[in-house]
């Protein structure tokens, strides 16, 4: 990417190829400076941005990834039908559900099994709680690049409750695979339901009040983060935002509302957008999805039927493909599988939302300050198991 | 007591070690109660000895210079910086008799060794020929200057409403009237102790999610440690100036002076760990802006009106 910031009239000197000694002045001597921000920096996380700084002002940002590339799509062509889900719903920890309900459908369309609807509605509990999970940990460290780390132990403390369920119904915390082509893996037992209300109490009765009242509406929060980082209606679908920074910026797309899976057709919940298109917007969207995510998971427990968990999946599948796509916490997760008729799947493509979210942030972070960097990183909401997958 | 027993025992080196293990235990623990957690738990009774476990295993640690760093003022700065602070301790009355110096300057003393410190951080960034080391040293020298100026204004006020500098005589003139008349003062003077201690919202210098602990970046095991504590103590002498200046020092009825004094001095430190734990940090031009716009015009009007005071009432 050097010629293109050549082109645009800068001169800069890569750091990283001059040696600095004796008297020389060194760093002062040149206009831009060459950040790594990353891969070993405290708010980076496994990923490398390139940012040149002119004084406090950032010129241009270039994303290198590839640190976490585990290889998942090539991975699940050596698995079978339904051992695929381990490498699917490691895409990205905090939020397997969605991952795992994607590939499924995906593989169901294919082999044309028709699942039960007690398996709809636990994906449906169990989606929403990898959801709240997810959009806690993104809450607390949107909060936690501006020096408060406050909001991350609140929300770790909220998670601990879901992870719980998680692990009376599954006897995993954080990678479950218990969602299978075909249904759910386990029984949803009472034990289940009763750890998951307690889950959501917490959240709608502790947690949710006592961060509204700190953290939301907090002036100084809104000081660093309003009007930074704006995106327009336009320009989100231009470059291709996902998720809740789509929705930040006005754009109502939601795979729940607009193609439904799981129980979602039946289940009443609104989408929550905002117009300012900013890091705060994008905040406050994640926010409120939380409260959203709540409801709905109250209304699938009362509405639970009876029945089936899980029915019986073929070992072989039929010749065909299927391109599904799911409201993942973090965006629209695209699945596109082919069966050539194997015992396996043939080919998974994954079309990751946090990797559509990156390539659009160095657009976004153009004349920023130094600062902003970090929390236009946090507010655009990614995962970086999905973006190298 | 010997003044130079006194250095080095109370309330000199010792002492000061001894609290400054206190505050960060408290500090921890403070901080672990708004998280929700428990904070420090197995070493001593109620993890009271977890901070100088820690201080030990800074001890212990290797030594390490970056190759292209300026040696001599890379491994010179962290004591020089720990020398110009802990000077500002001896003139800090803790009680009516226990002070290690008493001048007739000791408030133009103190601040102006804090306005030292700068140029003293600025170089432990320069020296460590880092980049955002380098950045760090930058912004710690354009954020205390900026914070520095309503810092003198406001405590200069005091002397003006006094008509001394002398800490000891300060405390003995002073009484709830001067406390009312004095309160825009104090606030400024706090607000802007913040600043210049990098403290949060304050600690731009030091965001480790945007220059990675700005000048620390580099510094390891004793020199860390020693640079941190200087830090630490420059917060601590400014509060006990904000205390002598504006809350009555040792004064109190019923319990010793020195205990009134920490008392204190416990409120000012519980206000900064509540601040820490519930404010983001801001941003570098918003804190430009904030101290030139607001804060020093704020400072300047109190100093005038501390003037009118002075000569129409007293």
């Amino acid at each position: 990417m050097g010629s293109s910031i050549a082109t645009a009239g800068y001169t800069f000197v890569v750091e990283e190829t001059k040696e600095v000694v004796g008297e020389d002045l060194g760093l002062l001597q040149e206009k831009l400076l060459q950040l790594n921000w990353g891969v070993q920096h405290p708010a980076s996380g496994p990923m490398r941005l390139k940012v040149w700084v002119d004084g406090d002002e950032v010129v241009k940002v270039d994303p290198d990834i590839g640190y976490v590339l585990r290889l998942l799509e090539k991975l699940v062509e050596y698995r079978t039908w339904i051992n695929a889900i381990v490498n699917v719903e490691r895409a990205c920890f905090m939020d397997d559900f969605g991952t795992m309900t994607g590939y499924s459908i995906a593989a169901e369309k294919i082999a044309g099994v028709e699942v039960p609807k007690k398996a709809d509605y636990v994906r449906t509990i169990l989606c929403e709680g990898g959801r709240i999970v997810s959009h806690l940990i993104g809450l607390g460290s949107f909060v936690g690049v501006m020096g408060v780390h406050t909001p991350m132990q609140w929300a770790l403390i909220a998670r601990e409750k879901f992870l719980d369920a998680f692990e009376t119904f599954s006897g995993q915390r954080i990678a479950t695979s218990s969602i299978v082509p075909g249904g759910v893996r386990y029984e949803p037992t009472g034990k289940f339901i009763e750890k998951m209300v307690v889950a959501v109490d917490y959240l709608e009765k502790e947690f949710i009040p006592r961060y509204e009242e700190v953290f939301v509406d907090n002036p100084t929060l809104k000081i660093r983060s309003v009007g930074v980082g704006k995106v327009s209606k336009e320009k989100a679908i231009e470059i291709g935002l996902a998720g809740p920074a789509l929705r930040a910026s006005g754009v109502a797309s939601d795979i729940r509302k607009d193609y439904p899976y799981a129980a979602y057709g039946e289940l009443d919940f609104k989408v929550i957008t905002k117009e300012e298109g900013d890091s705060y917007a994008r905040y406050l969207v994640i926010w409120e999805e939380l409260k959203e995510s709540a409801k709905i998971i109250r209304q699938a427990i009362e509405g639970l039927p009876e029945g089936d968990y899980r029915t019986k999946f073929p070992i072989k599948v039929p010749q065909g493909e299927a391109y599904v796509n799911v409201e993942w916490a973090r965006g629209c997760f695209g699945f596109h599988l082919v069966s050539e008729g194997g015992t396996g799947p043939y080919r998974l493509k994954m079309r990751a939302p946090s990797f559509a979210n990156l390539w659009a942030m160095p657009e976004i972070m153009k004349n920023v300050k130094l600062a902003d960097v970090p929390v236009i990183f946090a507010s655009l909401y990614m995962c970086h198991g999905d973006i190298d997958r | 007591m010997e003044a130079w027993l006194k250095a080095l025992f109370f309330p000199g080196f010792l002492f000061l070690l001894v609290v400054f293990l206190m505050i960060f235990y408290f500090e921890r623990k403070i901080l672990a109660d708004v998280h929700l957690r428990t904070g420090p738990y197995y070493v001593g009774k109620w993890g009271i000895l977890q901070t100088t476990a820690d201080v030990f295993k800074l001890l212990q640690k290797e030594f390490i210079i970056q190759r292209r760093a300026n040696k001599l003022l890379f491994s010179l700065i962290p004591f020089v910086a720990f020398l110009l602070v802990v000077a500002l301790i001896a003139f800090i009355p803790f009680s009516e008799n226990l002070w290690v110096v008493s001048t007739s300057f000791d408030l133009l003393i103190i601040l102006a060794l804090v306005t030292g410190m700068p140029p003293v951080f600025f170089y432990a960034g320069w020296a460590s020929k880092s980049k955002y080391s380098f950045i760090g040293g930058l912004r710690v020298v354009n954020q205390m200057i900026s914070g520095e100026i309503p810092l003198w204004l406001s405590a200069l006020s005091v002397a003006v409403f006094f008509g001394t500098l002398n800490n000891l005589e300060i405390v003995k003139e002073s009484s709830f009237l001067s406390f009312l008349v004095l309160l825009p003062a104090f606030l400024i003077f706090i607000t802007s102790t913040l600043i210049v201690t990098d403290r949060p919202p304050f600690d731009i210098p030091e965001a480790e999610q945007e220059v990675v602990y700005g000048f620390l970046t580099e510094f390891g095991g004793f020199n860390y440690a020693i640079l941190v504590l200087s830090k630490l103590v420059e917060l601590f002498a400014l509060y006990c100036v904000a205390v002598i200046l504006f809350l009555g020092g040792f004064k109190g009825p019923v319990l010793p002076g020195i205990v009134w004094f920490f008392i204190k001095i416990a409120f000012l430190y519980l206000f900064t760990f509540v601040v820490r734990a519930s404010t983001p940090r801001i941003r570098m031009d918003q804190l430009l802006r904030f101290c030139w716009k607001v804060l020093t015009p704020l400072a300047l009007l109190n100093l005038a009106f501390v003037i009118l005071i002075k000569m129409f009432l007293f």
